[in-house]
């Protein structure tokens, strides 16, 4: 008896339907004994290289579909279809389906709404035949490329099912004549439903019939959706998540749970049952299941082209002759240009010798990249970035591939291997045959320009974007297990926000430990004893549901290139943004041999671009920041403040911790700073002992003289890949090539090799055991953290630059922040920063804001004048903010920071400017009532008030009542005119200059709104706070408590009892070297940005506001950690806006004894814990949950984004509004 | 028809079809051969955990559909019972007995 091969198999990969990954089903295939087993996805081949590498794994031969919609015409459906390729055929089969794939999508638009997709049984018939006709090719065998499986779901299915037998029969006739013979096969599925459903035996029975009646071959399959039964319950909640309703509501529910990849046996009995009742035999269903498998074996090299990278044309790139020969030429071009220092002119580098350096080194780069054969695709990327740089786009190599010379005489990187002592072998060697990775960065705002001009450059033939899978993580598993189980959605909401970053696989081991989860686990607790398991379910459902694939998209940086025939090799689908995207994502990339290059958009490029924009346009001054020297004072002095918000890479509450312990004085030390600030070397305690080197505390150290030239950029502590590759090279003399190879082992299964190749030929070196011992245990220590300092280098250019940008021109740049929000912050934070630096925020004005955020000269500002003493900033007095007139630079907000407003209003409201008159905005701008209101509330009208007349609030209850009167019509009405009749000005037409009648008939009745009010309405219409900061008006509750303000903590003893509050603008949990999770939680209160620790007692103390509290006070120690490093190490903390909960304003007076035999308790266990005692805790541990990336970003509830971008955004999270109180 | 959760005790043929059965002191054999089917069960209300792992027997059952005569009385009318088995336990219920004759003369048992 052979096994049963399942041809009809649906992956996790199939979105809201598979439920098993490509592995799982692999796996229960190989352990049933199948040899064969297929992969047919809805709509697509997103699982195909997964299921392809699985099978290889478990020597079982792979077959690969596509479950697909089909219509014989566009109104005219045919049900769902299983589309097979044929294998064995050099790729043909495989190709056809492609191309059938690619059809179906080419119908949609991309994204949820862009319709779905489907193939027309005609497409299908040609790509069956092949582009060849068989009968001109005898080599070609006669079968056509593809097979076609009409199941339940297919015309003739459904016909059947509804008793209406002449009509399937009539539908099959018609599928057996549109496609070519061979193609048609009856996919005979029983689930065994009970009598009368769907999918039960008495349907399988009457396919059997309907296909013998038409002699068309019948085949048996399951329809697979998951690998055993417990996939079963998975399924119904993703049937009901896919109608977007309860699991009692759902109508096409699966029958019963029996779509499971069932073993031979089960097939065999299912078979024997429909075959009785048919009244033949199982033996020819089974034959023909197993022949028509065998026909669609593929064979993943020949059919598929697995492993094999496969690069543009020579002729497309623009390769003439010799790759090898055009790389070095372009190579010397570009070293000439790099170091002119060094050239003599006329293709000659001088004597000296840096110049033999250079030189030597790009002989060794280009040895190795010849050897490799490797020319072509550092032509390819070489003439991508010359693409890139022609469009006026910053670009920049990130990564390792800053370690090669040749990349940076290619334009392609722009950090100095020689200077920085960078090792080519770090990046590629002769001993690493595989293609490297040349991720490059560029400006974020114009990422889809670029992409538009790669497919352009290298035809859409051989280009495509790749795409990403988007999982299902915690909250939206929460979210959808509420809705299939039919609870309140605000409860479910609720639930879903008490959810900090946790694999939610484990939500039930969580409840236990995690402390703002306790009242949920409390609430789960009762209802169990109440009869209640809703709250039990929805726990189960949760953990099904995580890590799911939800949907397709884009990814944000990957791109194809490939050959002519890449759309062979892959079907593509639309993008959100209009190219095509693969269906693969980047784990397939390798495995289809596809060579993707990583053109990432980075945001701070864009900022950075913004500001150089900015200057020029305001001062006529070009700055061009290749020319400015990496050793400014001013821009060292201004990071050590630690004053680094919006600067790259350091503005985290940690690396800010870090900056003010480091005190970095040169670029070298911003590199290290990069490098260090990684999981493994905060894990590692590698951190102390450097900076007690650095700062002279304590001598350096080096386990032999002869490293010492390796280590002493770092005081003899290793922090770098290329430091292992020296010290390796030097103490075993390996060679640089083999070291990267051996280093690549430790922390790995064969580490042991390593070791026992490493002491043998140290010591036969001659090094002493001792030496041998203690540098392999730094060797293996960091074989799990290291980091590569061409990774450091790369980030530290943009890091100094956006330093240098935020020392000389703090206003354009902080505009530049507001404008592409690079960080990880909110906006509004950036207002204050902006405010403490002394940089007036001049509110939206729709006669100066326009579509962007702007710098612009003004005199004097009210803000500024009236400021209170204490909020002078060090900052004011900057060169940038002198200027001959006595005035300042202050950031415009722009229109599009006006929630509510559309593209279209912000683009009438900035080509209609200047108005005269509120008339003149109704007739020119045409706003909408509520965006005209809106603008009143926001005082970007005030411009138009008579001086002396009616305030802000009178205009507002001008508008309102106004507008009354017309508010029940269809929102989007523009706003009524005062004189209907009267006919609209022409665009562009300006209008007279006629006094505003509306505006100085207007009687003053009320004042301005109060600074609070402002605030409020700024908050809820632009999520900024501007007139003040919103923990102003908690000034006075606050001071009465005694809070200390974040610039006055650095004056504060280490270890004194603070209070501190402000608003949330990071939490973060970073991976702990004990394991435990300690919340880093960082709060503005207007003065600066105040970074408090909660270990494991402060998040017991504080429960579960800890993740969902948007103002916070928190009361903690002041720990000082250098000269300008100070966090507070909280003991717990509040819900301002829980005013029920908050301390009485005598709380440290009231409470110093309790705090004292805190204190005492807490050096007790301090002390003890010092000399190694295990001090048991008297609460819970709370282990630390993988966060899957280094810092964790966090935007709050409270970063509203600017409503510009809002549309731009993965759909976020629905925000509540942020309410001071009154 | 009535729905019942009585207990049954089960012999079954080697393919796993039931072919005897002890049923309120009686014995029963098969006089037609057996449906077989699985029926949804709505686990969601039913049921008050759905842990992974959790497998056969959650979402759905399965039904046997027997028409049976008295082993010891071969003249006596066919009966027809739906049987539930319980594929984690492997016990077997009657979940629903067709009479035949006049409804409404139903005996709820359990």
């Amino acid at each position: 008896m052979s096994a049963f091969p399942h041809l009809h198999v649906v992956s996790a990969f199939s979105a809201h339907h598979g439920v098993s990954w490509p592995a799982d089903l692999a796996a229960a295939a190989a352990a049933a004994g199948m040899d064969l087993l297929a992969c047919t996805d809805r709509d697509g081949l997103y699982g195909t290289a997964k299921h392809v590498a699985a099978c290889l794994r478990h020597g079982i031969t792979p077959i690969v579909g596509v479950d697909l919609a089909v219509r014989w015409a566009g109104d005219e459906p045919a049900g769902r279809v299983v589309v097979l390729a044929r294998g064995g055929r050099q790729g043909t089969g495989y190709r056809a389906l492609c191309r059938v794939v690619s059809a179906a999508h080419a119908r949609t638009s991309g994204g949820s709404a862009g319709g779905d997709p489907w193939a027309s049984v005609a497409e299908i018939a040609a790509a069956a035949a092949g582009p060849v006709p068989h009968a001109a090719d005898s080599s070609r065998p006669a079968t056509s490329e593809l097979a076609v499986l009409l199941g339940p779901d297919s015309d003739v299915g459904r016909h059947l099912a509804r008793r209406r037998t002449a009509a399937g029969a009539a539908a099959l006739r018609r599928w057996r004549f549109a496609l070519p013979a061979g193609t048609p096969h009856v996919e005979v599925v029983s689930h065994l439903s009970a009598p009368g459903q769907r999918l039960d035996t008495g349907h399988a029975v009457k396919m059997l019939r309907a296909a013998r009646a038409a002699r068309v071959p019948a085949v048996l399959a399951n329809a697979v959706r998951y690998a055993a039964p417990d996939g079963a319950a998975t399924a119904d909640v993703l049937d009901a998540v896919r109608a977007l309703s309860s699991l009692d509501a759902v109508h096409d529910l699966q029958p019963n749970g029996q779509g499971w990849l069932k073993p031979t046996e089960a097939m065999h009995r299912i078979a024997r049952e429909v075959a009785d009742a048919a009244d033949e035999r199982p033996g020819p269903l089974l034959a023909a299941t197993r022949a028509l498998a065998e026909s669609c074996a593929i064979d993943p090299e020949t059919d598929l082209g697995w492993g094999v990278p496969r690069v543009p044309e020579a002729a497309v790139v623009g390769i003439e002759g010799d790759p090898d020969a055009v790389l070095r030429r372009r190579t010397l071009e570009g070293l000439a240009a790099r170091y002119p220092d060094l050239h003599t002119g006329a293709g000659r580098f001088d004597t000296g010798r840096a110049a033999r350096d250079l030189e030597d080194r790009a002989e060794h780069e280009l040895g190795i990249i010849s050897r490799l054969g490797f020319a072509g695709y550092f032509l390819t990327v070489a003439a991508v970035v010359d693409l890139i740089e022609g469009m006026g786009v910053r670009v920049a190599a990130r990564g390792s591939g800053a370690s090669s010379l040749v990349n940076h005489a290619l334009r392609i990187s722009h950090v100095d291997p020689m200077a920085n002592g960078l090792i080519m072998e770090r990046f590629l060697s002769d001993d690493r045959s595989t293609l490297p990775d040349i991720d490059i960065d560029v400006e974020s705002a114009r990422r889809h320009e670029i992409y538009h001009a790669v497919v352009a450059r290298f035809g859409s033939e051989r280009t495509t974007l790749m795409s990403m899978q988007n999982a299902y993580r915690a909250r939206g598993a929460v979210r959808d297990a509420g809705l299939a189980l039919g609870m309140d959605e605000h409860e479910v909401d609720g639930i879903a926000k008490q959810l900090w970053r946790f694999s939610a696989s484990d939500f039930r081991g969580a409840l236990t430990r995690m402390p703002e989860l306790s009242d949920l686990a409390r609430r789960i607790d009762s209802g169990r004893r109440e009869g209640r398991h809703q709250l039990d379910l929805l726990v189960d459902l949760t953990e099904r549901l995580d890590r799911l694939p939800r949907h397709i998209s884009m990814h944000p940086c990957g791109v194809i290139l490939s050959d002519a025939r890449l759309l062979d090799r892959t079907p593509v689908q639309p993008s959100g943004m209009g190219l095509p995207m693969s269906q693969f994502d980047k784990h397939d990339m390798d495995p289809m041999g596809f060579l993707k290059l990583d053109i990432l958009g980075v945001r701070m490029q864009s900022a950075i671009a913004y500001t150089l924009h900015e200057v020029e346009r305001t001062t006529g001054e070009r700055i061009d920041l290749e020319q400015v020297p990496l050793d400014d004072r001013a821009t060292y002095e201004m990071i050590r403040t630690t004053h680094t918000l919006g600067c790259f890479q350091i503005e985290s509450p940690g690396q800010r911790e870090l900056i003010g312990k480091l005190e970095p004085r040169e670029f070298n030390d911003l590199v290290v700073d990069i490098s260090l600030f990684r999981p493994g070397p905060m894990q590692s305690d590698m951190v102390r002992p450097f900076l007690e080197h650095r700062h002279g505390w304590a001598p350096a150290h080096y386990p032999h003289p002869h490293l010492e030239p390796v280590l002493a950029e770092t005081h003899g502590v290793t922090v770098f890949h290329e430091q292992v590759l020296r010290t390796m090279d030097v103490m075993t003399g390996c060679g640089l090539a083999r070291a990267d190879e051996l280093r690549r082992l430790i922390g790995g299964p064969e580490e042991r090799r390593v070791e026992a190749f490493f002491r043998s030929a140290a010591l036969q070196k001659g090094y002493g055991l001792d030496v041998i011992d203690e540098v392999w245990a730094t060797l293996h220590a960091f074989g799990s953290f290291g980091f590569c300092k061409a990774h450091g280098a790369a980030f530290a250019v943009p890091t100094y630059h956006s330093a240098w940008l935020k020392t000389h021109h703090p206003a354009a740049f902080m505009a530049a922040i507001l404008e592409h929000d690079p960080g990880m912050y909110p906006a509004r934070l950036m207002v204050a920063e902006a405010r403490r630096m002394g940089i007036p925020v001049l509110p939206v004005d729709v006669n100066r804001s326009t579509r962007h955020v702007r710098i612009e000269r003004i005199p004097s500002h009210p803000e500024v004048d009236g400021r209170p003493a204490g909020h002078a900033s060090p900052d004011a007095g900057h060169p940038d903010t002198r200027h001959p007139d006595a005035g300042r630079w202050g950031i415009r907000l722009p229109l599009t920071a006006v929630s509510g407003l559309s593209d279209a209003e912000v683009d009438r409201l900035d080509a209609g400017r200047p108005y005269a008159s509120l008339a003149d905005v109704r007739d020119r701008a045409r706003p909408t009532a509520r965006s005209l209101e809106r603008l009143a509330q926001l005082g970007a009208l005030d411009c138009l008030l008579p001086p002396g007349g009616a305030s802000r609030t009178d205009l507002v209850h001008h508008l309102e009542l106004q507008h009354s009167a017309t508010r029940s019509d269809a929102p989007g009405r523009a706003a009524r005119r005062s004189r209907s009749s009267r006919l609209r000005q022409v665009d562009g037409q300006l209008s007279l200059d006629l006094p505003d009648t509306e505006l100085t008939a207007l009687t003053p009745l009320f004042p301005d709104p109060s600074r609070d009010a402002a605030v409020r309405t700024e908050l809820d219409l632009t999520a900024l706070d501007v007139t003040a900061h919103l923990m102003d008006s908690h000034a006075p509750y606050l001071d009465a408590l005694g809070v200390t303000r974040a610039k006055d903590l650095l004056s504060r003893r280490t270890q004194s009892r603070v209070l501190v509050a402000g608003v949330r603008v990071a939490t973060q949990t970073p991976p702990m070297r004990s394991g435990k999770r300690v919340v880093f939680l960082s709060v503005d209160d207007g003065t600066g940005c105040v970074d408090a620790s909660f270990f494991t007692e402060a998040q017991h103390a504080s429960g579960e506001m800890l993740f969902s509290a948007r103002l916070l006070l928190i009361e903690g120690t002041v720990r000082r950690t250098g000269a300008r490093a100070v966090s507070v190490q909280a003991v717990r903390a509040w819900d301002l806006h829980r005013p029920e909960t908050l301390p009485d304003p005598d709380y440290l007076d009231a409470t110093r004894d309790r705090w004292r035999a805190w204190l005492a308790a807490d050096r007790r266990a301090a002390t003890l814990r010092r000399r190694g005692v295990q001090v048991p805790d008297a609460v819970p541990d709370i282990p630390h949950h993988s966060t899957g990336g280094w810092p964790v970003k966090v935007r709050p509830d409270v970063a509203l984004p600017m409503a510009a971008r809002v549309a731009a955004r993965p759909a976020p999270a629905p925000a509540s509004r942020l309410v001071p109180p009154a | 028809m009535g729905t019942f959760t009585q207990s049954v005790a089960v012999e079954c043929a080697q393919d796993g079809a039931p072919a005897r059965l002890r049923w309120e002191g009686r014995e029963y054999v098969l006089a037609e051969r057996p449906l077989r089917w699985f029926e949804r069960r709505r686990w969601w209300a039913e049921e008050v955990r759905a842990e992974k792992g959790r497998g056969p027997g959650l979402v759905d059952h399965e039904i046997w559909r027997l028409q049976v005569s008295l082993a010891r009385a071969a003249h006596a009318p066919v009966r027809t019972l739906d049987l539930a088995h319980h594929l984690d336990s492997g016990r077997w219920r009657l979940v629903r007995v067709h009479e035949p004759a006049v409804a409404g003369t139903l005996r709820h048992t359990a």
